[in-house]
């Protein structure tokens, strides 16, 4: 892969105030080509203001926006080589179908049949065959949305940006819709930047997802790197479920840095990457990481602590326990039902919580 | 068993009840649309006489004390054969047309902006356009009088500018005619289409520009046909009343700006022919009912055939 690949968007130090509101602070990122690249955040973060930049319909306070090495920041929606996909999709309710994905090529000055074969192999792509003539008013959501995704990707764009492309979606037809997705990035190699709020849909979509929080990005990586290694409490907590437990630094060195978590039972010792200037840690576990059992556990390389099973919520496929500790704490475990048996383990039950001492992370704040 | 009673008694009470809300309207046409519109009919079908009421009756009684019934169609015969009363028609669809026209064009970049306007500037723009409903119509028609007369303030100005050095002659033309045609029903036109135009998506232009439109490409493929209901909303609420007008043309028309509304008011005042005007409004009637009866079923049926 030659550098331009590794570059193919270039966000440089880009800024977007609205009044006294700074929506996006001072921004950098760069995304490859082909990539499927999620940027995941709550509502106000600023994710959306990002994506609209990329699309060019807002001019950044400061900063730059480089596309295949092209500088795109003041150049018009209707002149850049990216395509977006609306949250509520946009279709022109007075166009068919057909009108809609075409519209883009008829604005390109195509030839009629070219443009009646591009349109007919975005239908045939998206699995909507035969609907040319029907209206927006006439399709459900799920076929709205793909109308939508065929009209942004019938001028094969060097990028195609998806505002909350599964927002107004049932939760079934998310699921299938994502691995249609999946596979139309795959066919097409075309790089995606998907906006989202929903932490699964990135999970499941992204090559890399950037947490924004604050019109910042507070970390970026692979899902499986953010999930396993989150830099900071808010990233830990925000993706996915997360045992917070307080801690005090005792003892640190240049190498290893002591803790004395009280829910877990007592000190713990990390490796020092750098020095922490407060004296209060977090200690985060994720609940899948833990183990419950009602006998002692006999594996010795894990730390164990006792507890009571105070709630528990049976969801099919897994079960979430919140544990009571001797301490005080509560602690959340959850358990694969890998058996088909009934539940052993109920309200008010002894049990012991187990962890391999490599699962637990320390941040700050 | 009483309580099956009462509820029958309230779903009685209750059916009137809803008779009554939707007879309403209905009472309000028959007797203020369909009962005047029965009788002008009448006379339209009556001879004038010199008397009181000026037409003959409907119904005769004759000597041995039956009755007779008395019609002729001899007024709308009388329409078609004296080429005036066509030529006002024309020239009322004419004028009616070239006013509504310019009231389009200058009502829909008003809607626009103050559709696209931040809410606060919206409302008072709005206050704005309703603002001269305050005044007297006939004061506003008066006031043009005076800015458009030779000494007034037009010539004037351009008396004063030099550009002119005799006054031009405004007042008393059919140019006259449309600047108060225009200036008149402006807020007719300028609300439908405001309505219109500040529910339009705009993010559908941010689409359209998206995949490749100019600003003005969206505007004409987006914004210009969503605004239909709305430019026909409006083009309706002008040419209608603009084609029966009387006060503008009487005041600022010249002796030769022929409307059909003029036609009417000399046949009733000046000739006292109480039934040939009234033929002259049934006809006036036929010619804007029609096309409207038409163009809305050809709507609806568009609508339900989108919606199939």
């Amino acid at each position: 892969m030659t550098s331009d690949e590794q570059n193919f968007i270039e966000i440089k130090g880009v800024s977007k105030h609205f009044g006294d509101v700074v929506a996006v602070d001072n921004v950098d990122l760069t995304i490859k080509k082909g990539e499927l690249f999620s940027i995941l955040g709550a509502s106000g973060s600023g994710k959306t203001t990002l994506l609209r930049i990329l699309a060019g319909l807002e001019i950044p306070s400061q900063g730059s926006i480089l596309i295949d090495g092209v500088d795109m920041t003041s150049v018009a929606p209707y002149d850049r080589p990216v395509n977006i996909m609306f949250q509520n999709y946009a279709l022109f309710p007075h166009m068919s179908v057909f009108e809609n994905i075409a519209y883009g090529l008829k604005k390109e000055g195509l030839q009629k049949e070219s443009i009646e074969e591009k349109v007919q192999r975005m239908l045939t792509l998206v699995k909507l065959e035969g609907y040319e003539n029907r209206k927006p008013n006439q399709l459900s959501g799920g076929q709205s949305q793909r109308v939508a995704l065929a009209r942004s990707l019938v001028k094969e764009p060097k990028v195609l940006l998806l505002d909350e492309p599964m927002a107004a979606l049932d939760k079934k037809l998310r699921q299938s819709t994502q691995f249609e997705l999946m596979d139309i990035h795959y066919e097409l190699g075309i790089t995606f930047v998907i906006v989202t709020h929903d932490q699964e849909e990135a999970m499941t979509l992204s090559d890399r997802i950037a947490i924004m929080e604050q019109g910042q990005f507070v970390q970026i990586g692979s899902p499986n790197l953010i999930y396993e290694n989150p830099r900071s409490k808010f990233v830990a907590d925000f993706l996915g479920n997360i045992n917070l437990l307080q801690a005090i630094i005792t003892e640190q060195n240049d190498k290893e840095i002591v803790v004395d978590c009280a829910a877990l039972g007592g000190e713990l010792k990390f490796d020092q990457t750098e020095q922490a200037n407060t004296s209060e840690m977090t200690v985060a576990l994720r609940p899948e990481k833990v183990m419950i059992e009602k006998n002692m556990p006999t594996n010795d390389d894990h730390s164990h602590i006792k507890g009571i099973v105070e709630d528990f919520g049976y969801f099919g496929n897994l079960s979430i326990y919140r544990v009571k500790t001797e301490t005080g704490h509560v602690i959340q475990v959850s358990k694969q039902n890998r058996d088909r048996v009934e539940q052993s383990i109920k309200w008010e039950d002894e049990v012991y919580l187990s962890w391999d001492d490599e699962s637990l992370m320390l941040l700050g704040e | 068993m009483s309580g099956l009673l009462v509820n029958t008694n309230n779903s009685i009470r209750e059916n009137l009840w809803r008779y009554f809300i939707v007879a309403i309207p209905y009472i309000w046409l028959l007797l203020f649309f369909l009962a005047p519109f029965v009788i002008v009919f009448k006379i339209s079908l009556a001879d004038p006489i010199i008397a009181q009421p000026p037409f003959t009756p409907l119904l005769n009684e004759s000597a041995d004390g039956g009755f007779s019934i008395y019609t002729t169609f001899d007024n709308f015969l009388y329409l078609f054969q004296d080429s005036l009363y066509f030529v006002t028609y024309l020239n009322s669809v004419k004028l009616a047309f070239i006013a509504t026209f310019f009231t389009l064009l200058i009502g829909y970049p008003i809607a626009y902006g103050i559709a696209r306007s931040p809410q606060p500037t919206r409302n008072i723009l709005l206050l704005l356009v309703v603002i001269p409903f305050w005044i007297s119509f006939l004061l506003r028609v008066y006031s043009w009088m005076g800015i458009l007369k030779t000494n007034g303030l037009i010539n004037g100005f351009l008396l004063w500018l030099g550009v002119i050095d005799q006054p031009l002659e405004l007042l008393y033309t059919d140019t006259a005619v449309y600047i108060g045609m225009v200036y008149s029903y402006l807020p007719y036109m300028i609300l439908p289409l405001y309505a219109n135009l500040v529910k339009l998506d705009v993010r559908l232009l941010e689409a359209a520009s998206d995949l490749g439109a100019k600003k003005w490409q969206g505007f004409l493929d987006v914004t210009l046909p969503l605004s239909m209901p709305g430019i026909i909303a409006g083009c309706l609420l002008v040419f209608i009343p603009a084609i029966g007008e009387y006060v503008i043309p009487a005041l600022l028309g010249g002796a030769d700006t022929l409307m059909i509304g003029r036609v009417l008011f000399d046949e009733f005042f000046l000739n006292r022919d109480w039934p040939v005007a009234s033929a002259v409004a049934i006809v006036l009637l036929l010619l804007l009912v029609l096309p409207i009866v038409y163009f809305q079923k050809k709507q609806a049926q568009e609508t339900s055939e989108a919606t199939a």
